[in-house]
């Protein structure tokens, strides 16, 4: 019962976060929304026994790239009204063949998501008492032997993000001529 | 499952006996009902009890200070002004609570309970004694990472929402000042779940021992030079002097709380302060030994081989004494803290920066990389250990 009373809540947050970001007309607010769903996230991998994943959503999300966003978001101004001086209409009208169209794509996937899931929730039997075991050493000893590869290669990744980053962000000297 | 307060307790006969009592009083398994107690108990124990160190930090804080300045202090309130704390609590609580007009209400009022939220979310994990820890996540010390960087939003947050020049700057500078220090504290951590090899506290505690040589400060010259840089690093997450910076009040006012009136503000020195004594204990459980009482006090066996003590009552003074050993460890490096705030003078933002990107992170990867080729070349053992080795390679010898 303790489970699920968890699961509740954590899907609570998590879709009412969701909810509210899309609603949310100020922007600054979405991303404390799209926060309190990151959480809610978090909270959905613990109930599934998945401590490591959970705590790593802590750390990425909410510590990196809300962060990230809000700083974005400031250092940009956000939109403060969607009139230009000139009282044009900057942000494009909803509606036309190009928003439907995006629509409908992104229906036919989802649908697909949803179809995928609901077929395996209706197959699955009873959940019983789950086990609780530590996934960390799993993870590591996964990590090193069989998806070396990919953990090599985000690695390299994340480092060419660090010195693309450092270069970008290098003070340039500018020559002297005279 | 975890070792959490409720495993400690279910390890007595007398509890076993209780909680099936109350299953025949109740017509059910009361065991998870008792469980919800005894968790629900201890979160209250903690929450006041750090709350109050929380508290008393702030009198801790400007006694010392007058004491470093030649001062009194404050002494009115109380015996040696100790109800200081507690008449300034009063105090702004019947504070009136402005919100300025043009600020953005919802996260200016969300901003001060994030940060308690990220430092009171760290308790849970915080190791008091071996069983008197809410809970021994599997990934403790990363799950208290990723918590605790909820401070972070929320003192951007409370900088954004004030619609103040100084609060932004403030939030800005303290926004960035923490996630850029997250990475050495992040490194120096890692070393020691590398020594100790497991990211829980019991692990890490366990690995080491009750005398200073057994401490992973003094384990290998790695770890002292990591210890240096995880405490200047969490000197610099907690916005504590010389790096109080989003606060700084000869050129911010003060900084992201410009605006925050009565408890709102004081949220957020509370969180500043409870913040300070987790991170101290974090130290002292990583570095410092934690909880560990010598001659097997802590686990109950000397009392009751010894003493024949029944074994409920030699385990829970161990418990005492293994609190009371991370409370003292802890409170000294309070001190510390406090001490280095009022000695030394405040850096300036881009020092701040070379500091910790310059210095502190090629300094904590070098000492990651140091820890892995000694846990290599060593087997683990600790410099002591193998002078050890030495000595006794010699006395055999002669």
């Amino acid at each position: 019962m303790f489970d699920q009373i968890l699961f509740i809540l954590s899907a609570v947050i998590t879709m009412g976060g969701a909810l509210a970001v899309v609603f949310s007309n100020n922007l600054m607010h979405a991303c404390v929304y799209l926060l309190a769903s990151l959480f809610g996230v978090a909270g959905l991998y613990a109930t599934l026994n998945a401590d490591f994943l959970a705590a790593t959503q802590l750390v990425v999300y909410a510590g990196g790239v809300v962060i990230l966003m809000l700083f974005a978001i400031m250092l940009t101004g956000g939109v403060q009204s969607t009139v230009n001086k000139f009282g044009i209409v900057k942000v494009p009208g909803m509606g036309n063949a190009k928003t439907y169209s995006a629509a409908g794509l992104a229906a036919v996937v989802i649908s697909f998501v949803l179809f995928k899931i609901l077929k395996n929730a209706a197959a699955m039997p009873a959940k019983g008492q789950m086990a609780y075991e530590s996934t960390v050493e799993k993870l590591g000893g996964l990590l090193v032997s069989d998806h070396v590869l990919a953990f090599e290669l985000s690695s390299i990744l994340l480092l060419g993000a660090l010195v693309g980053a450092a270069v970008i962000a290098r003070p340039r000297h500018i020559k002297d001529d005279v | 499952m975890n070792n959490t307060i409720v495993s400690y307790f279910l390890q007595f006969e007398e509890f076993q006996t209780v909680v099936t009592k109350l299953s025949e009083i109740t017509g059910a398994n009361a065991t998870s009902l008792v469980a919800f107690v005894i968790f629900a108990v201890a979160a209250v124990v903690v929450l006041g009890a750090l709350a109050t160190v929380g508290g008393l930090g702030t009198y801790a804080e400007r006694k010392i200070s007058a004491d470093l300045q030649m001062r009194q202090g404050p002494n009115r309130v109380g015996p040696y002004g100790i109800l200081q704390f507690l008449a300034d609590g009063v105090k702004m609580i019947m504070k009136e609570d402005i919100v300025p007009r043009h600020a953005d209400k919802l996260t200016f009022n969300i901003a001060p309970l994030l940060c308690m939220l990220g430092v009171m979310a760290t308790f849970a994990v915080l190791p008091f004694s071996s069983g008197f820890t809410m809970t021994d996540l599997d990934v403790g010390v990363f799950y208290l990472i990723g918590v605790s960087s909820l401070v972070g939003v929320g003192i951007f947050l409370g900088g954004y929402s004030s619609n103040s020049k100084w609060s932004m700057l403030g939030g800005m500078r303290g926004a960035s000042q923490i996630i850029s220090y997250e990475v050495p504290v992040t490194l120096s951590i890692l070393a020691i779940v590398l020594l100790a090899g497991g990211m829980s506290f019991g692990t890490i505690v366990s690995a080491q021992g009750a005398w200073p040589h057994q401490w992973f400060v003094l384990h290998n010259p790695f770890t002292f030079i990591a210890f240096i840089v995880l405490f200047i690093g969490v000197l610099a997450e907690t916005n504590r002097a010389p790096f109080d910076l989003p606060e700084a009040e000869s050129e911010l006012v003060s900084g992201y709380h410009t605006e925050f009136t009565g408890m709102r503000f004081g949220f957020f020195a509370l969180a500043e302060y409870m913040e300070v004594f987790v991170v101290c204990g974090v130290v002292a459980a990583l570095f410092l030994g934690g909880y560990n009482v010598p001659f097997g006090l802590g686990e109950g066996t000397f009392l009751m081989e010894k003493l024949h003590i029944p074994a409920i009552h030699a385990k829970g003074v161990g418990q005492l004494l293994q609190v009371g050993s991370f409370v003292s460890k802890t409170l000294a490096l309070y001190y510390v803290v406090i001490w280095i705030r009022w000695t030394l003078p405040r850096l300036r933002v881009d020092h701040l920066m070379t500091l910790c990107w310059k210095y502190l992170t090629p300094i904590a990867l070098f000492n990651l990389v140091g820890c892995a080729l000694w846990m290599f070349f060593f087997h683990g053992q600790s410099i002591w250990q193998l002078l050890g080795h030495l000595g006794g390679g010699h006395g055999g010898g002669h």
